[in-house]
């Protein structure tokens, strides 16, 4: 199985990367993780860059097709899924919080519940496009109490980072990510999971409220 | 938009957003949704030959029809109905708003009477613009509304939502008995009657169609097969807008006023309007189905702004003059051009596909949006910043600099 990071992951957010790799191990899965690893294309195809998206997209397809491929980042696993098979071809792609899931079921991977209040946003490529609200819940509630907020699963608030918005309009991402944060401070939660590396970048830069993805909330006893 | 204005508005539609929860899932709404979209999908695939029997039955009906293929003709056709009047009433329309058709009025010497209550208000306010179609005031909160009519009126008006109504009704009474003309917009055409209706709750629109011409703008996609579709798809419309099932009032215009009370006879010219003018309004809509863009089944509840996370941050920068939100940025791509579609706010949007959710019709705005961005980029109208992050790529294979 090959772990594709992501950008935000493999770039900004290390850690969400670290985590995933420790918990793969704990698991015993065989992956790897490929040195020369490259945007998937997604922010290109969603900026209006199509052609120069399906030539990174190309390139990208040749490293992965034939094997099973992890993704933390829920842009990367909607443009696999939905994306390739229309431009370049099929990718056997499964979103971590899937995995961690499947891992859970078959006793490879052990949590320990803990007392801490925590609530999930859906990033909306999981969620309202690929329609997977389930996984991530599941998994989060064998580690802590999930509450949730009031716009939730498909009526999930978007967190204002998605579609080139966070590099072009700074100001409108950030006050978007203002208002997802409020919704999760709302709940009273002690800290605001979600799983895809670009709404914790936007939602933690608001410091509002404790922002971790779902694989650094599970090793959460570990890193203290 | 101030950010007072964007808290206000914010709340204004929470509560909208609370009152219609419940109805929105109920069973008949779920019934009546399905319909519409059936009713909304067959006239978009049958525009002309409804458009063709809708205007041929209308002209049967006594109402005079005009075809406008853009925003300077119809606003010229509806200059031209005015016979010579300098003072016209109105009623809320999205598609008036569309064409600028107050401030041309205005701009050749007609002044124009709001009688919406919150469209009075916004009018009242010059520095503001309508935030959601069918509630244009929802920016603004009770103190704001109190200083703006009180200011307008030159006289105080207490800051009390009652005191407030009254002073603007008052004032608009007293301003009716002078108007001869009345300008009003349609919610929806029915072809094969040959029938208007219009939605309203104040009663304003029954006052002005009663006023000795009726001008009625109306886009051409309104346009449906029969009455009972346009009852269909105005209770749809208001159940998203407003969270109730029904208006307060439902108009039906076919003709001017007419009786044959004395042997059969037919009289015209009794208590209602003695002219019936409809001005179809095309200004790109042609185009945009060509495009084969889902954008025309909209019936303008307003439900896709009120949650959506870019407009609940911009307020109507993001949109296209009264086509507010994402859809109205797709709108400006065929009722002006890419850049102006650009300017709307094309690559505001985060493509989170929460206002299809809202959508009664389903309408796929980021998708279109998708391709539109695509169309814009190969004019070259793409943003610095995403060409930055092309380069990164290029060279280095991630989206970052570092």
């Amino acid at each position: 199985m090959i772990y594709f990071q992501g950008c935000t992951a493999r770039k900004k957010l290390k850690n969400i990367s670290k985590s995933t790799q420790k918990l793969l191990d704990q698991a015993d899965v065989e992956y790897t993780v490929l040195d020369d690893e490259e945007c998937c294309g997604s922010v290109l195809l969603r900026t209006g860059f199509t052609r120069d998206a399906q030539e990174s997209m190309a390139k990208t397809y040749d490293k992965l097709k034939g094997e099973r491929v992890v993704v933390s980042c829920a842009g990367c696993y909607r443009t696999f899924r939905e994306d390739y098979p229309q431009m370049v071809g099929e990718v056997d792609v499964v979103h971590i919080s899937q995995l961690l899931e499947e891992l859970i079921s078959e006793v490879k991977l052990q949590l320990k519940k803990e007392e801490v209040k925590v609530t999930y946003h859906d990033p909306c490529h999981l969620g309202r496009h690929l329609r997977e609200y389930d996984a991530p819940r599941r998994v989060l509630e064998m580690k802590g109490d999930l509450v949730e907020m009031d716009k939730n699963r498909e009526e999930s608030r978007c967190c204002g980072s998605g579609g080139g918005v966070k590099s072009a309009y700074p100001e409108l991402s950030e006050s978007m990510a203002e208002h997802r944060a409020d919704d999760a401070i709302r709940t009273g939660a002690d800290v605001l999971v979600t799983c895809c590396p670009f709404c914790v970048l936007n939602l933690d830069s608001v410091g509002k409220i404790r922002v971790l993805d779902l694989t650094e909330f599970l090793l959460r006893r570990d890193e203290s | 938009m101030k950010k007072s204005h964007i808290s206000v508005m914010n709340r204004s539609f929470q509560v909208l957003d609370q009152r219609r929860r419940k109805l929105l899932k109920d069973h008949e709404t779920l019934k009546l949704k399905e319909r519409v979209q059936g009713i909304r999908a067959y006239s978009m695939d049958h525009l002309e030959e409804l458009l063709e029997e809708a205007a041929r039955n209308l002209e049967e009906n006594g109402v005079e029809v005009i075809m406008a293929g853009n925003g300077e003709e119809a606003r010229g056709a509806i200059l031209d109905q005015l016979e010579g009047e300098v003072l016209v009433a109105k009623s809320k329309s999205n598609t008036a708003g569309e064409i600028l058709l107050s401030e041309h009025l205005e701009e050749e010497g007609v002044e124009v009477l709001e009688t919406d209550l919150g469209d009075r208000i916004v009018q009242m306010h010059r520095e503001s613009r309508p935030s959601h179609p069918i509630g244009p005031a929802a920016h603004l909160d009770l103190e704001m509304i109190s200083r703006i009519v009180s200011d307008y009126l030159d006289k105080e008006v207490d800051c009390e939502p009652r005191s407030i109504l009254e002073a603007v009704k008052e004032d608009i009474l007293m301003e009716l008995p002078n108007i001869r003309v009345g300008i009003t917009g349609a919610n929806s055409v029915a072809a094969s009657d040959g029938a208007l209706l219009m939605v309203h709750n104040e009663g304003n629109i029954s006052m002005i169609s009663l006023l000795d011409v009726h001008i009625i703008l109306v886009g051409i996609d309104k346009v449906v097969s029969t009455l009972e579709d346009a009852v269909s798809v105005v209770k749809l419309e208001t159940i998203y807008a407003t969270g109730k099932k029904t208006p307060a009032y439902m108009n039906v215009v076919s003709s001017p006023s007419k009786t044959a009370d004395i042997e059969q006879e037919l009289l015209k010219d009794m208590y209602g309007a003695r002219r019936v003018v409809v001005v179809f309004l095309d200004n790109g809509r042609r185009e945009l189905l060509q495009e084969g863009a889902e954008s025309l089944w909209c019936i303008g509840c307003g439900s896709c702004i009120v949650n959506c996370p870019v407009y609940s941050v911009t307020g109507p920068e993001f949109g296209y003059r009264r086509h507010l939100g994402g859809r109205g940025v797709v709108m400006s791509r065929y009722i002006e051009d890419e850049a102006t579609c650009t300017d709307s706010g094309l690559f505001k949007c985060t493509l989170c596909g929460n206002c299809t959710r809202e959508c009664p019709l389903e309408i796929p705005t980021s998708q279109i949006m998708e391709l539109l961005r695509r169309e814009c980029v190969e004019e070259g109208l793409h943003i610095q910043e995403h060409r930055v992050i092309l380069d990164n790529i290029k060279k280095r294979g991630s989206a970052y600099r570092d």
